[in-house]
């Protein structure tokens, strides 16, 4: 593995790390191969001895864990009670923008699958009538259509399984800072 | 030996190397790794930490060839926790070694 193809693996392993974290990573890597090179080492060997980048990732990603835990230890000493401004924030900011924006977007999904099924059941009823013989003229056209069909379902679904994916994640972040929140109000520090 | 011993200790060993001088990572990384059976890169993850504890501060300082370096710098509060540390490993180290030992072990028997 050389330099280039190393810190393309371990920025990859960071995942979801901030962006500034991970250029500051990234940046000392970089600089470990440099010093490496310039003691005349090759850069596969200097990649074979900073270990795997996935094992290298998770370590990393541990110490950001561990910052956390920091953070909310820090949180809970200065705890006094829970925060009713921060409780306050939570009920209104949902009533009037949060639970609304998730509705929309799961609408968007549903209103997804059923252009999709539409979709499969038009290819369905075309490809059943040349089939059957009942649709004669105009088959080439009636092909091309079809052609078309069949991309907007690929495209539907390609889309689907991203929509799902980002839904369930950003569902799952944003139930998480609303629970920060809740229970220890909105300062930051 | 077991890396969940080794993973706890080695920041001990970081904060040591630290105490002798400022240094930067790749220099770190060979000391560390010529002496502890670990990947090179293990020491990187742990300086971030350290860092973000506050017992080492960092600084760029320009190199002969090549680009400026980040060097480490061991703080008062990482220089009293290196000494509570080490005299607890090392308290630690000397019981577990009396356990251990065959001589201790073989007497005990008797």
């Amino acid at each position: 593995m050389n330099k280039t193809e190393y810190v393309t693996k371990l920025t990859n392993e960071l995942g979801h790390m901030p962006y500034g974290d991970v250029k500051d990573i990234i940046q000392s890597i970089e600089e470990h191969f440099d010093e490496g090179i310039s003691e005349g080492r090759s850069e596969d060997e200097i990649a074979a001895s900073l270990g795997d980048p996935k094992e290298l990732a998770a370590e990393f990603k541990d110490g950001v864990k561990f910052k956390q835990i920091m953070k909310k230890r820090k949180m809970s000493d200065n705890f006094k009670g829970p925060d009713g401004r921060g409780r306050i924030f939570v009920i209104v900011f949902n009533a009037f923008v949060g639970i609304e924006c998730w509705l929309i977007l799961l609408f968007a999904i549903i209103a997804a699958f059923c252009c999709l099924a539409a979709d499969l059941a038009f290819i369905g009823l075309i490809v059943a009538g040349l089939i059957t013989g009942v649709l004669t003229e105009f088959i080439v056209p009636f092909i091309f259509l079809i052609l078309t069909m069949i991309c907007v379902a690929v495209f539907l679904v390609a889309l689907l399984i991203l929509g799902i994916k980002y839904y369930a994640k950003g569902l799952k972040s944003y139930i998480r800072w609303n629970k920060n929140v809740w229970n220890y109000g909105l300062g930051e520090d | 030996m077991n890396s969940q011993i080794k993973k706890g200790i080695l920041d001990l060993c970081v904060l040591a190397l630290l105490e002798k001088g400022d240094s930067y990572g790749y220099d770190l990384a060979g000391n560390l790794a010529r002496k502890v059976e670990v990947a090179d890169g293990t020491v990187y993850p742990i300086l971030r930490k350290l860092a973000s504890e506050g017992v080492v501060s960092t600084y760029l300082q320009e190199s002969q060839n090549g680009p400026p370096r980040k060097y480490y710098h061991l703080t008062e509060a990482g220089r009293n926790k290196l000494n509570a540390d080490r005299d607890e490993w090392l308290k630690f180290c000397g019981e577990v070694n009396d356990i251990l030992s065959k001589e201790t072990g073989g007497k005990a028997d008797e």
